[in-house]
Parts: C-alpha cells; sequence; structure tokens
C-alpha cells in the first residue's frame, strides 16, 4: 500500500515536475539513491548546492546498510524492476554487479574524459570489455595507526616520522610488536586466528601488487608469492603478540578504544577507519592514536595498499539516467565538492585534483595534532594496481579465510591450505 | 526460523453445510472458490512458482540475470567434491544435536510447570518467558556478543566468581556452536512453551484425576500419561527446531559478524546460510538452488525419521 502511494506520488511530482522542464533546460525528475555514506552530502548541504544548480531534480536518499544493499539490488537487476537511479557499491563489490550483464548503465560516454582524473587503480573493478560502468568515490589508502601511549610506555618514540622508520617492513614491525608485547603487555594488534577475515592478508597481497588471479585471469591463490606473504604474517602468530578479537565485534571495539591492559597497540587499516576512531571507536580518547606508513613487503618496497572504497553507478533500470548522471559528476567528479565532503568525514577522495587543497596540511587535534591527511593522499598516490577484488572477489575471499583460519590454528601447513583454496576456487568458479 | 502457521485441529469439524436442496448450487460453488482463491493464488506466486522455478535453476548455472544455461549435471558433480556444503550438513547436525533435546525437554518441563495454577504468578512467568521470541534478533545478538566477550562479558565473570576459567565464547569452533545454540534456546524457548502449553490443555484433567485415586505420583503421571499424549506436540515441536536448527540465519550473522555468520571455521555455517552466500553473495543462483534442493532432501528423510521413532511408540 505505502509503495503504492510513494509510487502515485512520485507520478505525480515527475508529471507537475516534467511540466516545469518543458520551459527549462536540464534534467528533471525525481532521482532515489541507494547507500550508506550519503551523510557527507546532506550534512554539508551539497545536496541543497545540487538542488540549486539542478532546480528539478528531486533527490530522494534510502539508507540501506552494504549487505541489505547488495541483496535488494541483485533483486531489482534480476527483476529488472525496482532498482534506483544511483547506487553506492564498494570495489569489492563492484566487479560482481559489472560482470552481470545488464545490471548497470555503461556510462563510457561520460566518463571517458575524466578517467585520467582519477587514482588510476580505482578504475579496475569499474571497467569490462574498455567500457566503464561506475565513478570511483572514496580511496581506501592503508596505514598503521598506533597508540602514542602505549609506544611511550614501551620505551618507544612516539612522533609518526619515527614510528615510520621503526615499521619500515613486517620484519621490523614484528621487532617493535615483540618489544611492545614484552615492555607493556599489551598485544600489538588483533588478528583472530580461528575467526579471520582475510583482510590484512589482502592489504600484504595488495602493497605487493598480487591479488587472487592474474592479467590472464588465471587464479593465483596458491602462487609461490601468495604463500610466503601468509608465512611471513604468521610470524606474528609465532610470536605470541596478537590478540584474537574478531573485528567489527564488542571485544575488537573494546581493544580499540579503551585504557585497559587488553587494548592494542596497532592497526594495520585503511584511512577510513580514521574517522570511525574519532567519532565512536576510540571518541573518549582524543590526542592518543597516532598515524604512521605501513610496512614494506621488503627494504625499499612499496608502503601502500589499498582496502575498500567504494564508488557510484547508475542501474541500467534507472528511468532518469540524465539526472543520476549529473548528480554523480557534481558530487563527485567536482574538486570543491569532493573536499566538502573530505572535511567532513576523511573518505580521501579519489579524484586527484583535489590533492592540492590546503586541508590536507591541516593539524589534526585528534592525532595528537599529527597531519594524518598528509600520509593518506602520499600513500593514495602510491597504491599499485592489484588483483584482489574482482568479478569473484566473495567467493575467494571466503575460501582463502578459510584457508587462513586452517593454517593458523595448526590444522594445516600454509602451503596445503592455500593450494586446497585455490582447487575449491577454480573448481566453483570455471577460472584457470 | 521457519514457523508456519499452527493449523487448528477443529478446522475438519467445520464442513459446509448442505444447502436446502441437499447440495451446492453452481452459484454458491463460485462464491466458494472466489473466497479460497486468494490462498491458492499467494501460494502459487510465492510457494509452488519459486519451488518449481528453482529446481529447473538447479540444472543451470544462471547468475540472476540474462539467460539461463543449462549444465546438466554439473552442479551434482560439483556438490559431491563441495567440501563446505558437507561441513554445513555436518554443523547443521551438531547443531540439531546440541539444541534439540534440550530445546523440547526445557520447554516441556517449563510448560508443565507452569500449566499448574498452583504456581504463583505463572503468567507473569509465561510472559518473561515469551519475551525473547519478540525481541529483534539483531540487537539480541549485539548483547550476546557482549554477554560472550572473553574479557569483560558477564558470562566469564560469573565463571570467574567460581574461579572458572574465562571460556572463549565465539571464536573456537565447539563453543561458537555451544554460544549460538544458548543464543537460539533463549530465544526460541517461549515459542515451544506456547505450543506445549497449548497441547497440555487438551488432555482433560480426569484422566489425571483417575489416575491420582489409583495411587499414581505425578513422575509417573508426567511420563505415562503426560508424555504419551503430548507426542503430537513433541512431534510439531521436533519438526520445527529440527528446520530450523538447519535453517539459522539471522541468528548467525548477529553473532558472528566477522565472518558473516560462518563463525570460527565455518563451524557454524548452516546449509540455509551456505545457500544464502552462493545465490545472493556469489551470484551463482544455479548452485544454490541445487543445494537447496539436495539439503531439502537431507532434512527431509530426516523428519520422516523423526515421525518413525516417534509413532513407532504408539501401539
Amino acid at each position: 500500500m505505502l509503495k503504492l502511494m510513494k509510487t502515485l506520488l512520485i507520478g505525480i511530482l515527475m508529471l507537475s515536475l516534467g511540466s516545469v522542464a518543458l520551459a527549462q533546460d536540464g534534467p528533471s525528475g525525481t532521482i532515489t539513491l541507494w547507500g550508506w555514506a550519503y551523510d557527507s552530502m546532506e550534512a554539508t548541504g551539497l545536496i541543497d548546492a545540487f538542488n540549486a544548480e539542478y532546480p528539478n531534480v528531486t533527490v530522494e536518499i534510502v539508507v540501506y546498510p552494504s549487505g541489505d544493499l547488495y541483496q535488494n539490488l541483485q533483486l531489482a537487476c534480476s527483476s529488472g524492476q525496482g532498482a534506483p537511479d544511483v547506487v553506492q557499491l564498494e570495489n569489492s563489490r563492484l566487479a560482481g554487479y559489472v560482470a552481470l550483464d545488464g545490471c548497470l548503465s555503461d556510462l563510457t560516454d561520460q566518463v571517458e574524459s575524466i578517467v585520467p582524473n582519477f587514482n588510476a587503480y580505482k578504475w579496475a573493478d569499474a571497467e569490462r570489455d574498455g567500457r566503464y560502468y561506475a565513478v570511483p568515490w572514496d580511496s581506501g589508502p592503508v596505514v598503521l595507526y598506533y597508540r602514542q601511549d602505549i609506544f611511550e610506555q614501551a620505551g618507544l618514540p612516539t612522533d609518526s616520522e619515527s614510528v615510520s622508520a621503526l615499521v619500515s617492513t613486517w620484519d621490523g614491525y614484528l621487532e617493535v610488536c615483540t618489544t611492545i608485547f614484552a615492555q607493556t603487555g599489551h598485544p600489538c594488534f588483533a588478528n583472530s586466528r580461528t575467526a579471520n577475515d582475510a583482510r590484512l592478508y589482502e592489504i600484504v597481497l595488495w602493497q605487493q601488487g598480487l591479488g587472487y588471479y592474474n592479467a590472464d585471469g588465471a587464479v593465483t591463490v596458491d602462487a609461490p608469492e601468495n604463500i610466503a606473504t601468509l608465512e611471513k604474517l604468521a610470524e606474528f602468530w609465532s610470536a605470541g603478540v596478537t590478540s584474537e578479537a574478531q573485528p567489527w565485534t564488542d571485544p575488537w571495539y573494546a581493544e580499540l578504544g579503551g585504557t585497559g591492559e587488553d587494548t592494542a597497540a596497532t592497526l594495520v587499516i585503511a584511512s577510513w577507519m580514521g574517522v570511525f576512531l574519532k567519532t565512536w571507536v576510540a571518541a573518549d580518547i582524543p590526542g592518543v592514536w597516532g598515524v604512521a606508513y605501513m610496512p614494506a613487503f621488503a627494504e625499499g618496497q612499496v608502503r601502500a595498499a589499498n582496502d575498500g572504497g567504494s564508488t557510484l553507478a547508475i542501474p541500467a533500470e534507472s528511468d532518469n539516467q540524465d539526472a543520476a548522471w549529473a548528480f554523480i559528476e557534481f558530487m563527485l567528479a567536482r574538486p570543491e565538492n569532493q573536499i566538502t565532503q573530505f572535511a567532513y568525514n576523511d573518505f580521501l577522495p579519489a579524484l586527484e585534483a583535489t590533492y592540492t587543497d590546503a586541508i590536507f596540511n591541516e593539524p589534526d587535534p585528534y592525532f595528537g595534532g599529527q597531519t594524518p591527511r598528509a600520509i593518506y593522499l602520499d600513500v593514495a598516490g602510491k597504491i599499485p594496481v592489484a588483483t584482489v577484488y574482482g568479478q569473484y572477489y566473495g567467493l575467494m575471499n571466503g575460501h582463502v579465510a578459510t584457508a587462513i583460519q586452517r593454517f593458523a590454528t595448526g590444522e594445516v601447513d600454509a602451503q596445503t591450505a592455500l593450494t586446497e583454496a585455490a582447487e575449491n576456487i577454480r573448481r566453483e568458479t570455471g577460472l584457470q | 526460523m521457519y514457523t508456519p502457521p499452527v493449523s487448528s485441529l477443529s478446522n475438519r469439524h467445520i464442513e459446509a453445510q448442505p444447502s436446502a436442496s441437499g447440495g451446492l448450487t453452481r452459484s454458491q460453488s463460485r462464491w466458494g472458490l472466489l473466497f479460497v482463491s486468494p490462498f491458492f493464488i499467494l501460494f502459487m506466486v510465492f510457494g509452488l512458482f519459486p519451488l518449481l522455478f528453482s529446481f529447473i535453476l538447479a540444472f543451470s548455472d544462471w547468475s540472476g540475470r540474462g539467460t539461463i544455461n543449462f549444465t546438466g549435471l554439473d552442479n551434482i558433480n560439483l556438490l559431491f567434491q563441495d567440501n563446505l556444503f558437507w561441513q554445513s550438513m555436518l554443523n547443521g547436525i551438531s547443531i540439531f544435536l546440541l539444541y534439540t533435546p534440550l530445546q523440547i525437554i526445557l520447554s516441556l518441563v517449563l510448560a508443565v510447570v507452569l500449566n499448574s495454577k498452583r504456581v504463583r504468578g505463572f503468567r507473569f512467568f509465561r510472559m518473561i518467558i515469551f519475551m525473547p521470541y519478540i525481541t529483534n534478533m539483531v540487537a539480541a545478538g549485539f548483547v550476546f556478543q557482549l554477554l560472550m566477550n572473553p574479557q569483560s562479558g558477564l558470562f566469564n565473570q560469573i565463571l570467574a566468581l567460581f574461579s572458572v576459567a574465562g571460556v572463549p565464547w565465539l571464536d573456537t569452533p565447539m563453543t561458537a556452536r555451544i554460544s549460538l545454540v544458548v543464543l537460539v534456546l533463549w530465544a526460541w524457548i517461549g515459542y515451544h512453551m506456547i505450543i506445549m502449553l497449548a497441547g497440555l490443555q487438551t488432555i482433560p484433567q480426569d484422566l489425571n484425576e483417575a489416575a491420582t485415586i489409583d495411587g499414581a505420583n505425578s513422575f509417573q503421571i508426567f511420563f505415562r500419561i503426560t508424555i504419551p499424549l503430548m507426542r503430537p506436540v513433541i512431534l510439531f515441536s521436533l519438526v520445527l527446531s529440527t528446520i530450523g536448527s538447519f535453517n539459522l540465519f539471522t541468528e548467525l550473522v548477529s553473532l558472528f559478524p566477522s565472518t558473516r555468520g560462518s563463525g570460527p571455521l565455518n563451524s557454524t555455517l548452516t546449509p540455509g546460510l551456505y545457500i544464502f552466500n552462493q545465490g545472493f553473495g556469489n551470484f551463482r543462483f544455479g548452485y544454490a538452488s541445487a543445494v537447496a534442493y539436495a539439503y531439502f532432501i537431507i532434512v527431509f528423510v530426516i523428519m520422516m525419521l523423526e515421525r518413525r521413532i516417534l509413532r513407532s511408540h504408539d501401539t
């Protein structure tokens, strides 16, 4: 009933707007947005600014948590009904929808001229056979968050530069972790064995430009480099310096936001975590967390990786493609509007023209006056193209996470675990 | 969990009254058809069609959009090599073994206790025990995460009072299943208790009185009269919790968010969750349908066995 009324209302609205549109140029009508991060546009007045420029377009935001959004979009694409006009898609999920024939609109004509303006690696999942299906929103440059108070207690330096120098490689990081654990008893970071989600492993693959498949599309889950990467991470388990808290659960939050004995000293994760720490996970302890560069896999190698990040796309079913594109262009392709959002939520724009803005060098009182945004920026420019995400990411991540859990609990060795995961992936996807 | 409407036994006594002329007139039967049609239309659209459609999909590699390519018996072949599917069946069986007997016994005992008018405030207790059933599972899952926090959770703090070492509730395969069973018991015991209460109230009081006069004590009454007469109700409850333990979903996702419900080492991945992951997570609707049918056949056999076992005592 509600749906019927909504449709009727929208219909009436469109008719009335349509008559106005006859008199004026430009897109018109209502566009429906699905996603979970539009608060950076609502709270900062960008939606109003959009309406000032496109007075005939009405924006209707439907907030969905990511899980619900994917499920509903999947249904909308299968049935050819009920899709929104603009949809937020994480890069990890994007390629799956791009591969779903006719689910998303081909945006190549609009996007082609602005492709070079964004981080190159962000396009990998948005492109298929030379056509583009989404526009990058934010990047996920990976950094090392560390607790200045715990570092001090362990007799280690606390400023960003010295910490970056200490953790120049994963070996250096292990030494720091060992010192911290020996001196203070604090775990270095949370890395659950039994419920590992493979995210940290993926970060370390990413920084080496590796992933789950190669340029020919063959599965590389059991490649020697992948096995070596997992074995490198396992050194932290053998040293006993990690905790078992499962990410995104209560014990994990307590470790990051608490002040007790069990709190974790560091966290390697993307920059979007900064705003979560600041606003809710560790909002009670300002001035304690600091930001440094993540370790390199080996001395002199890249200290940059990506974790997460979103895009905006237009479902093919949308009957208001022009207005939807106008919205995406306004929000994501204009530096001033991306900066407005960045100032609000710290989600680093993938749009590189923003990178000269003064905001990047402003000290952040939450991080004890450090300038974390300058680090985010520097990292974003160095993120290699990797093959972690892709059409089968969900399936591959699931099998690899299982492999890591089996290896971490001592059931099998790294090679056996990853080989079995690779076999499962090959069988289920039909890839080589 | 799936909760089919409890069909009232008394329905069969309500039969169409024959009209004065000794049968339904044509227009009467037309009206009759019209009145029952909503159910059949809804059933065909939301019940029968998906059932048949997913049977067809089970022999395809449909990704949710575009043409349906038939792949013959490929999915069935894959199914036999799919360790994760078999693990999910084993998980379902171990959760079923941990959960179902406890659920049946506890809800029956609670129902018998709260059926007695001698218990003071029985209405209040019935309400309290039923409350979790109407509590939002996502919220409940989060609260249980807090209770089961290995360091600061209430459960381990209580254990510490008795100098018992803390339990890693959600972190090892076996404790994860036990924690899950605790949550599911808490959430569903009220529902099963209500079913049992309804069953108890159909047992005529004079049977108990006669037994008392013959010198039977309350244990003898419980085991010789209550349980045999409750057999159909227990079977109903058993079937529901069997389907339930293989089909857990919301409980899993809210208790194990970091593994999207699969739990440590996939120890709580149920067939229901696995079907969802394959379909909606991996765009493999064809394979998910094949898994759904395989799972259906296995659970159907288990339920037939349960019926057989409970029925065989009837003679």
